[in-house]
């Protein structure tokens, strides 16, 4: 009888659980928030909470360089912060509940990592409105200083501008590539700005354009990311820039093993690319998420924290190209022109364009 | 007679035993990565069951997963793998979304019935290729659904940037990004809360959860689907097809007439799955608008042995798994990752041990059959 013992056994078993959470559920009073772990609560610490996109740490790129961000501002101000971070399931149909949970939870500061979590930042920033919120490129209507939310916004496309300068001086072929990830207006603004970059120092370059695919998959599909790369060069591109979060690894791959150069996006590529890849990275394209977060942290720490826009552009240094001990031999010829440029556009000499439109208007306007 | 509750009996245990078993797997790797398994089960319960708004967040959680249950099932029962319920639901939620923000000054009582049948619609249109492969040239659906997925995700990608994307967002010139999203779908289309009607019965759920009249919606059809397989003739036909198609048809049932009547049906209820969040959680369709639950419908069916109840209560448990998932995340710092693993001891458990437990009482009922004849 040997489903009598299995029914017995289950059941056993079935009560210990249910036993352990109905004695547990009984200790707690009705409190929705069940009880932190019991250390004196320091009086006070200022709770950051952040919520990545799907994919969480581990990117190498976006949200990699947001938890870079937190990481300093908990090194830096110590007690002073307690940081927490989150991660939506893989549909990220949760982003909106995540969100409202660390609000309730009364975190001080929470941050929304990519502009997938615009409409649930304004959400939940209208029921909490004595709490915080860092929405990373975003755009939310209609806010003013003294909103509860803070848009930290990018000018990808003057950084796009700069290292395209840098590949249309760079190039010997006068053929240079471009490996975007989904085809979205965000990433359209990182090619209108690199190919404005090329043509404006070598109106004679050639510039190859392709996207890796239509879906998010597209930011993690480095082998795609290396074929494309490879038909590029063998159509003579001698330069590759990619802006395709983790498939950019391929063409990181694709470049180093053909002996021609590429351009790293969002962090310091030439740090996390392995050894032998290095001297064939030419220079990354700097996004500093991490700096905004640090930024918006530290603020609300001061108790200068701001709502409405923060734009960080060449001028506020949000955007740039990287130097670093790998690349600095091989971008010294340049650099002094590539501070010039930056210093137009800070001027706003150079007005860079930002989509297809306003790239084909600049394009008339260049001197023939 | 005895003998066969206890049967029933031991099936209904199974699923618990499995539960328990998960539970001590998870204990496990709770333990493996440092933290206090007791006090992280605690607050999931707690979490889950002891805030009104976390189940009412089950239950939206669980609405979408009846739905494209309840699609594989009549699929799996007629014989047939429906692995294409993911880009049935995405074309059905794309064509309501579409049919949302397009048509105006309609009443509800049209427009929002109207949207659900075109997404009904679209979901079979979906279907369509592949049972008509199946059925005339012998194409596997395993196959052609698969692919059609692909296809179905390229298509409403295009559809939505490049045709039909809402440029008027009001961003700020030169910064910011715009969702990549269809316009706004009008408000008579848009599917009302629960919270009036549970208000009458003394519930007063929170406004934060999106909990709509899909989820009963939901319940009806699982009704209605087992009054379909159990006590009508098709239900019959769709059996007995499913079970054996040379014996149907020696019996005077067409097969490929049920297959393609049940596969298209599969793709009416898939093409709904979606208008739960789309009507009342989003209000519009984007590149991002949650995808997996054509696929997590699957091994809902499974855990429900395609029984419209099983499917129902399966659906149940994903929709405790996800919020308790969230309340482990926040509130007991256990990383996400470590959350999916549970959640695959706890899916996989009950998968198996159904299975060992069915396979149990085949064989003792086989012996009990052979000694009765003895």
């Amino acid at each position: 009888m040997t489903w009598r013992r299995l029914a017995v056994i289950g059941l056993l078993l079935l009560f210990v659980v249910a036993a352990v959470g109905a004695g547990c559920a009984k200790k707690e009073a009705p409190a929705p928030t069940p009880a932190q772990p019991a250390e004196p609560e320091k009086p006070k610490a200022l709770r950051v909470g952040l919520v990545f996109d799907i994919g969480g740490r581990g990117d190498l790129s976006f949200n990699d360089a947001a938890y870079a961000g937190l990481e300093r501002a908990q090194k830096e101000f110590g007690d002073k912060v307690e940081t927490k971070y989150l991660e939506p399931s893989a549909g990220g149909e949760n982003r909106e509940q995540l969100l409202r949970l660390l609000a309730e939870d009364k975190y001080d500061l929470i941050f929304g990592v990519g502009f997938m979590f615009t409409e649930h930042v304004a959400k939940v920033a209208q029921e909490f409105p004595d709490t915080k919120f860092g929405l990373i490129d975003g755009f939310i209507d209609k806010l003013t200083e003294s909103s509860n939310i803070s848009c930290l916004l990018f000018k990808e496309n003057e950084g796009s501008f700069l290292v395209g300068a840098a590949a249309g001086l760079k190039t010997k072929t006068n053929k240079v590539g471009f490996v975007g990830g989904m085809k979205i207006p965000l990433i359209e603004k990182f090619e209108a700005g690199y190919i404005a970059g090329v043509k404006y120092v070598n109106p004679k370059v050639t510039v190859f354009s392709d996207y890796i695919g239509t879906t998010g998959e597209a930011f993690k599909d480095p082998v795609r990311g290396k074929e494309l790369a490879l038909s590029q060069i063998k159509k003579g591109a001698d330069i590759v820039y990619h802006a395709s979060g983790a498939s950019g690894i391929g063409v990181i791959e694709a470049c180093s093993s053909q002996k021609k150069l590429v351009i790293g996006v969002d962090s310091d590529q030439s740090l996390t690319a392995k050894p032998e890849q290095r001297p064939y990275v030419l220079t990354s394209m700097l996004k500093r998420v991490d700096v905004a977060v640090y930024e918006t942290i530290k603020a609300a720490l001061e108790g200068k924290f701001q709502g409405g826009y923060q734009v960080f552009g060449v001028a506020e240094d949000g955007v740039g190209y990287a130097v670093n001990e790998y690349n600095q031999q091989m971008i010294k010829d340049i650099q002094d022109r590539l501070e010039e440029l930056k210093k137009k556009i800070i001027s706003g000499e150079i007005k860079v364009p930002q989509d297809k439109k306003e790239l084909a208007e600049f394009e008339k306007a260049l001197p023939k | 007679m005895r003998k066969r509750y206890r049967y029933v009996a031991l099936e209904l245990a199974s699923p618990l035993v499995a539960i328990a078993f998960a539970v001590l797997v998870g204990a496990v790797v709770i333990a493996a990565i440092g933290k206090n398994p007791v006090q992280v089960y605690r607050i999931m319960f707690t979490f889950a069951f002891r805030r009104l708004d976390s189940v009412g967040i089950m239950l939206f959680g669980a609405t979408p997963l009846i739905f494209s249950g309840l699609a594989v099932a009549i699929s799996f029962r007629a014989g047939l793998f429906n692995i294409g319920v993911e880009g049935q639901y995405l074309i059905g939620t794309f064509l309501a979304a579409l049919a949302g923000f397009a048509l105006k000054g309609l009443p509800s009582f049209v427009h929002l019935p109207l949207v659900i049948v075109v997404a009904a619609l679209g979901g079979a249109l979906w279907s369509l290729l592949p049972i008509y492969l199946k059925v005339r040239r012998g194409v596997h659906e395993v196959i052609s659904t698969i692919m059609l997925n692909y296809i179905a995700f390229s298509l409403i990608h295009y559809l939505i940037a490049d045709v039909f994307m809402d440029k008027q967002q009001g961003l700020m010139p030169g910064v910011g990004n715009p969702l990549i999203r269809l316009p706004k779908i009008a408000a008579s289309a848009l599917m009302p809360r629960m919270h009036g009607f549970l208000a009458l019965l003394g519930v007063d759920l929170p406004r934060h959860v999106y909990l709509n009249w899909f989820f009963p919606l939901g319940l009806l059809l699982a009704v209605a689907v087992h009054y379909l397989i159990w006590r009508t003739a098709f239900g019959y036909e769709l059996r007995a097809v499913g079970h054996n198609p040379a014996a149907a048809e020696a019996a005077g049932i067409d097969p490929a007439a049920v297959q393609i009547r049940a596969f298209l049906l599969s793709g009416l209820i898939a093409g709904v799955t979606g208008l739960s969040d789309l009507l009342s959680y989003f209000g519009y369709m984007d590149l991002d608008f949650p995808k997996g639950y054509g696929f997590t419908g699957i091994a809902v069916a499974l855990m429900g042995k395609n029984s419209p109840l099983g499917i129902v209560l399966a659906a149940l448990l994903f929709g405790f798994l996800n919020r308790g998932a969230e309340g482990v995340q926040t509130f007991a710092g256990v990383p996400m990752d470590t959350v999916v693993i549970l959640q695959g001891v706890m899916i996989l458990s009950i998968v198996v041990a159904s299975a060992v437990m069915g396979r149990y009482i085949r064989r003792q009922e086989r012996k009990e059959a052979l000694g009765a004849s003895w």
